[in-house]
């Protein structure tokens, strides 16, 4: 107590006694603050290795994925021939309709045979050889043109063709002329002669839209195969979802958080709730199966069960975050609200929910992006396997009609043998990803909006 | 305090606004309040003062019947408000509170313009016919509140843009906008700076014209200063109640000696 008294007496830099110096690190000091630098670096490291990862699987989707919006078109100048389409020559629409696309098939030999003329290609391949380096749509795609319209019979149109998905391959590098040794689909020639066509401009690669809008198409067809028609699919079992899991989800945690009684019973609800939201997905795709599909006939492969199904698997995702949402809301302005005289449920919707909305809308939207990304119960209920090769016409047909969803796509794409479906897969990743990251960019930007309103 | 003021404060017998008889109150097991007996009058101001955890701020919940909202809490005894049993199966907790406002301890005005806060209880209770009617209340709520000079060019603005003692200020003319009867006050001062506080109180005096204000309070200065009547709670048990200027000065009980002068709580 003495020292305490008399401070002037003790120089400013002697230690004080027991203590030491300020200035020198004591041995505890320096092994907590060693501590504490080790615990910075293993975060540094985990999120360094998380980044790395991230970047790896970005740079291998993007590497893989974006040949998918590029196809390879063949262009050529096919003269539509009297003879061969319209024989009694009446421009009947019922007798061009009986020439099937077998009929059409010599028609794009003609046209090779005019354009090696043309711009002096030597060949020793024979027509049928040279049309082999088309999509086995192409005879189709001329057949839709002529019954579109019959009066183009007898000229000469411009096409451009979709080339096969092996000629695609060679231009986008996947192919090459030693891995086709044993290739029953293409020959050394074939891709001489593709040379030769680049050379003359009449094959070129370029953005391909087909993919994006487009239906997807039959094993021996990759290059025609397009996300559009699943992406529909996708989008009405969204619908369905949305319609469903946002009010039962939003009703049950208000009833759940703001009224119900606590006792055991909600104690179960509730820790049963949290359990579903473990609930492997490929359960609810059994239970999907068994409820709606068994028993309750509804279609198989529509987009309305698979809605249902991602409905009971998203729902307890939304009740969890919306009852969060409205706990985090402060008990004060519950207070406020009944000491004023509210009624409970005036207080829950004139003062809780408004604040909660942000929270609820964040959950709801990354609930229905888990559901839009999901695919294993959508393997049970018939949606992957199937090719829907129309879009819907009406609302009714796109909830009930058999079609597939994005990740269902994806997935059906890649268990498929041809490589170039493989490429369509990692496309089709890249549209998902691209659906999901625009999903939480929105649910980001309606949070931060709600929030800066006070 | 100035003693001299508080043992000339004259005390008017007013009828008994608030009978509370043999109030018991439970959370779960515990025992919060212990048979408290209490006649609450009108146009007066009554201060709960007591130890924290004494149960005073629970007894004036139980005023509003606020402890409804508390699933553990059980309240028993009889509780008359103007001689009716407002815990009576016929009484809808909603039509009380509109009768008995409550100012709680921290300000919370609602995340809403300052017009809407104090336009809310109107709102709902179907006070106002029409928008200037109900321009008129607020502007009355807010006077009343002593706060119209400072928010009237800005009535849109966020009531939780306003400090703090503006805010309780706020949170008292949402309260009086709906026209109780009886004022219930949990400790609206503990976040005030001493400015603040001491316009609240001037408040509290001037409500005193019109309505039956219970407070509840940590500062037996505050105490002293508001209030005619003083109730000391003590480990749930209403120890003493009179009034003010007999309770600072010459208590009957030694609890409450002991506590006003600083020797427990």
């Amino acid at each position: 107590m003495t020292d305490a008294t008399t401070p002037s007496s003790v120089p400013a830099m002697t230690p004080l006694s027991g203590k030491g110096s300020l200035l020198v690190q004591d041995a505890r000091t320096r092994k907590r603050n060693a501590a504490e630098k080790r615990f910075k670096a293993y975060g540094v490291v985990a999120i360094s290795i998380g980044m790395l990862m991230l970047i790896i699987l970005v740079f291998n989707i993007i590497s893989r994925g974006t040949g998918a919006f590029q196809q390879t078109f063949v262009t050529l100048e096919v003269p539509l021939l009297a003879e061969k389409l319209d024989k009694k020559g009446n421009r009947d629409p019922n007798d061009l309709r009986k020439v099937s696309t077998f009929g059409y098939a010599p028609l794009l030999r003609t046209a090779f045979e005019d354009k090696i003329a043309q711009n002096g290609i030597e060949t020793e391949l024979s027509p049928k050889a040279m049309a082999g380096i088309l999509s086995a749509g192409a005879p189709a795609q001329l057949r839709d043109f002529v019954l579109a319209d019959p009066s183009m019979i007898g000229t000469t149109q411009q096409f451009e063709f979709l080339a096969s998905s092996r000629v695609d391959g060679y231009l986008k590098g996947r192919v090459s002329r030693d891995s086709i040794a044993n290739d029953k689909n293409i020959s050394a020639e074939q891709l001489d002669f593709v040379d030769k066509l680049i050379e003359g401009g009449s094959i070129e690669k370029r953005f391909n839209l087909a993919f994006i809008i487009g239906a997807d198409s039959s094993d021996a067809r990759p290059e025609a195969a397009g996300m559009g028609v699943s992406m529909i699919g996708s989008f009405f079992m969204m619908l369905v979802v949305l319609a469903l899991a946002l009010p039962i989800g939003v009703a049950a945690s208000i009833y759940l958080e703001e009224f119900a009684p606590k006792n055991w019973l909600t104690d179960i609800i509730e820790v049963n709730i949290s359990n579903l939201a473990a609930v492997p997905s490929i359960v609810f795709g059994i239970l999907g199966l068994a409820v709606f599909i068994n028993y309750m006939h509804l279609p198989t492969s529509a987009p309305l069960v698979g809605g249902l199904v991602l409905t009971l698997m998203t729902l307890p995702t939304i009740i969890i975050s919306t009852r969060a949402s409205l706990k985090a809301v402060p008990p004060s302005i519950r207070d406020a609200a009944l000491g004023v005289g509210a009624s409970k449920m005036q207080s829950v919707f004139h003062h809780v929910l408004p604040l909660a909305a942000p929270g609820i809308l964040t959950g709801t939207i990354i609930g229905l992006a888990q559901a839009l990304g999901e695919t294993a119960p959508l393997l049970l209920i018939g949606m992957v396997g199937f090719i829907a090769s129309n879009p819907p016409d009406s609302i009714a047909s796109g909830l009930l009609d058999p079609n597939s969803a994005m990740p269902a796509q994806i997935y059906e794409w890649a268990k498929r043998a041809d490589p170039a479906f493989y490429e369509r897969a990692w496309g089709g990743i890249i549209i998902l990803l691209v659906f999901l990251i625009t999903m939480n960019t929105i649910a980001v930007i309606l949070r931060r909006r709600f929030e800066r309103r006070w | 305090m100035n003693d001299m003021r508080i043992l000339e404060r004259d005390v008017d017998a007013n009828a008994i606004k608030i009978a509370a008889k043999g109030v018991q109150v439970y959370y779960g097991d515990t025992h919060a309040i212990k048979d408290v007996d209490v006649d609450i009058q009108d146009k007066t101001v009554t201060a709960f003062i007591g130890p924290s955890g004494c149960g005073k701020s629970t007894f004036l919940r139980c005023l509003n019947r606020m402890n409804d909202t508390i699933d553990v809490a059980r309240v028993e005894g009889d509780i008359r408000i103007d001689g009716e049993d407002i815990y009576d199966k016929a009484v809808d907790p909603v039509q009380l509170r509109a009768k008995v406002g409550m100012v709680f301890q921290k300000p919370n005005p609602f995340p809403k313009s300052i017009f809407d806060n104090v336009a809310y209880g109107p709102r709902i209770h179907g006070l106002a016919k029409n928008k200037s009617d109900l321009d008129d209340i607020v502007e009355r709520a807010l006077r009343r509140a002593a706060i119209w000079n400072e928010v009237k060019d800005r009535l849109a603005a966020p009531g939780t843009g306003l400090s703090g003692g503006q805010q309780q200020r706020l949170c008292i003319a949402r309260a009086v906008a709906t026209e109780p009867e009886v004022l219930l006050m949990d400790e609206p001062c503990s976040a005030l700076d001493p400015i603040a506080t001491a316009q609240v109180e001037e408040l509290i005096d001037e409500l005193r014209q019109n309505y039956s204000v219970v407070i509840v309070t940590h500062s037996m200065q505050q105490a002293a200063r508001v209030s005619q009547k003083t109730a000391f709670f003590h480990l749930g048990n209403l120890v003493e109640y009179g009034e003010t200027g007999q309770i600072f000065t010459n208590p009957e009980d030694p609890r409450t000696e002991s506590y006003i002068t600083g020797r427990i709580g």
